[in-house]
């Protein structure tokens, strides 16, 4: 269930907030992402998610830009992998600009967490969910349902809000900083409370965290579909290397990419029906939408039923391409196979997870 | 019991033929037989075979090591089940 997942670990090596090194050997510019990373989670964010929201996210925004300024190797990376995967499609021009608003989003993300306290209205009366009543008749069927989504905008929050508004929900995936190897505790307990803790008071079960060895996750899954509820899966995340041999090839974005059918296989054993969920957000950058889709047909061959969930993800991405997180590591991009392998020696992010570190504390490790 | 796991898991679940014929001891999950999902389609048979239900605290590696941990933890449960009835009737 590896696919089940969320975000690429390799932030966790190149965002960590510290490390054996630290900070005797870090530069001085990564010393200071590092050091503005910590104020914004601890400090900024969580005093301007108080403020109203054009100022709350005013300020984000602001913070985007300062990052995409500051931060022009991963800038520089975004912009490569957006024209390298999207092609003609893009102009140089239109890939800054993409790479910009991809530094707002990920900023505007933390403010989303942090407007999740309580009842999570103050986040609640940004977002619009459209298609409530696919959802509404997937349950009445008793079986259960599940939401096929994407790294794709602030879908964790989103979660949590259609959770808070009513729908049982429960995710299925894992916390990158509770598999990468090297994190100090203190990274991890970091992560805990200050994403977590908060995106997770809105579930209606403990996270399903699909981690090597634990061969309970389907059947966990299976429970929560049986009591009539809904699981939440990422279907984009690269494949383990140890799951290669379970993936189906599909085409994603022009090119051949190979996935786990887990959400699908999950639905044809359970009967659960499967619907597309995709979160964006607005120009203003404080409104989003959640668009819940009617049930894709999953009954027939896997590989087919697969092909139609990657083609709703496909056309996310290429509607709305600042939304996909995985632009930021060319590492993912080349374990999905829209670039090429990276070469021996580059770090690859080892596995999918579910909470995406989507705000750039720092690139800590070469 | 054996011989229905093991040619329900030969048939259905192995997917490199070098494993067959599978022995009863083989391991299952060290070669890869059986993953999360594979055992749930394990469990959904076992469930529709035998009417044993396999409770969420079972789902431990132990009890499905191989073909012979499987049915051993099956027979408990059906074993536990019989004395439950029995204690209540």
């Amino acid at each position: 269930m590896g696919e089940a997942a969320t975000k690429a670990a390799g932030f966790a090596h190149r965002w960590r907030l510290g490390s054996a090194d630290w900070p005797g050997t870090v530069p001085a510019g990564q010393l200071l992402r590092r050091t503005e990373g910590l104020a914004y989670w601890l400090v900024v964010a969580p005093l301007a998610a108080r403020l109203p929201a054009r100022f709350a996210y005013r300020v984000a925004c602001w913070r985007g830009d300062w990052s995409f300024q500051y931060w022009p190797e991963k800038r520089s990376e975004i912009v490569r992998n957006l024209r390298q995967v999207l092609g003609d499609e893009l102009g140089p021009e239109e890939a800054e600009r993409l790479a910009r608003d991809l530094f707002r989003f990920i900023s505007c993300e933390v403010i989303d967490v942090m407007r999740l306290r309580g009842r999570a209205s103050s986040l609640g009366r940004l977002v619009e969910i459209r298609g409530r009543e696919h959802l509404d008749a997937a349950l009445a069927g008793g079986k259960g349902a599940i939401l096929c989504t994407a790294h794709f905008g602030s879908h964790l929050s989103a979660f949590s809000l259609l959770h808070a508004s009513g729908f049982p929900l429960t995710t299925l995936g894992r916390w990158w900083w509770n598999y990468t190897p090297g994190l100090s505790s203190a990274e991890r307990r970091f992560w805990d409370l200050a994403y977590a803790r908060r995106v997770l008071r809105h579930r209606q079960r403990p996270n399903i965290e699909p981690f090597p060895g634990r061969i309970q996750v389907a059947a966990q899954a299976a429970a929560v579909l049986r009591a009539n509820e809904v699981v939440m899966i990422c279907g984009d995340a690269p494949p383990l290397d140890a799951d290669r041999p379970r993936t189906i090839e599909v085409s994603l974005l022009g090119r051949k990419t190979k996935l786990l059918p887990g959400v699908v296989t999950l639905a044809q054993l359970t009967g659960a029906p499967v619907l597309m969920a995709f979160v964006h957000r607005s120009a203003d950058y404080r409104r989003q939408v959640l668009e819940i889709s009617p049930p894709v047909p999953v009954q027939d061959e896997t590989a087919m039923a697969l092909g139609r969930c990657v083609a709703a993800m496909d056309t996310a991405i290429r509607t709305r391409p600042a939304h996909w997180f995985f632009w930021f590591e060319t590492s993912d991009l080349a374990r999905l196979g829209l670039l090429p392998a990276a070469p021996t020696g580059t770090a690859i992010s080892p596995q999918p997870a579910v909470g995406e570190p989507t705000v750039p504390l720092e690139k800590g490790e070469a | 019991m054996e011989a229905v796991i093991n040619d329900y898991i030969s048939r259905e679940l192995v997917q490199d033929p070098t494993l067959l014929p599978l022995g009863n001891a083989t391991p299952l999950l060290e070669t890869g037989v059986l993953d999360s999902l594979s055992l749930l389609r394990l469990m959904l048979f076992v469930q529709e075979h035998f009417g044993i239900e396999v409770d969420d605290v079972d789902l431990v590696p132990e009890n499905f090591a191989s073909v012979d941990a499987i049915c051993a933890y099956l027979r408990s449960r059906a074993g536990g089940r019989a004395g439950q009835a029995g204690a209540h009737g």
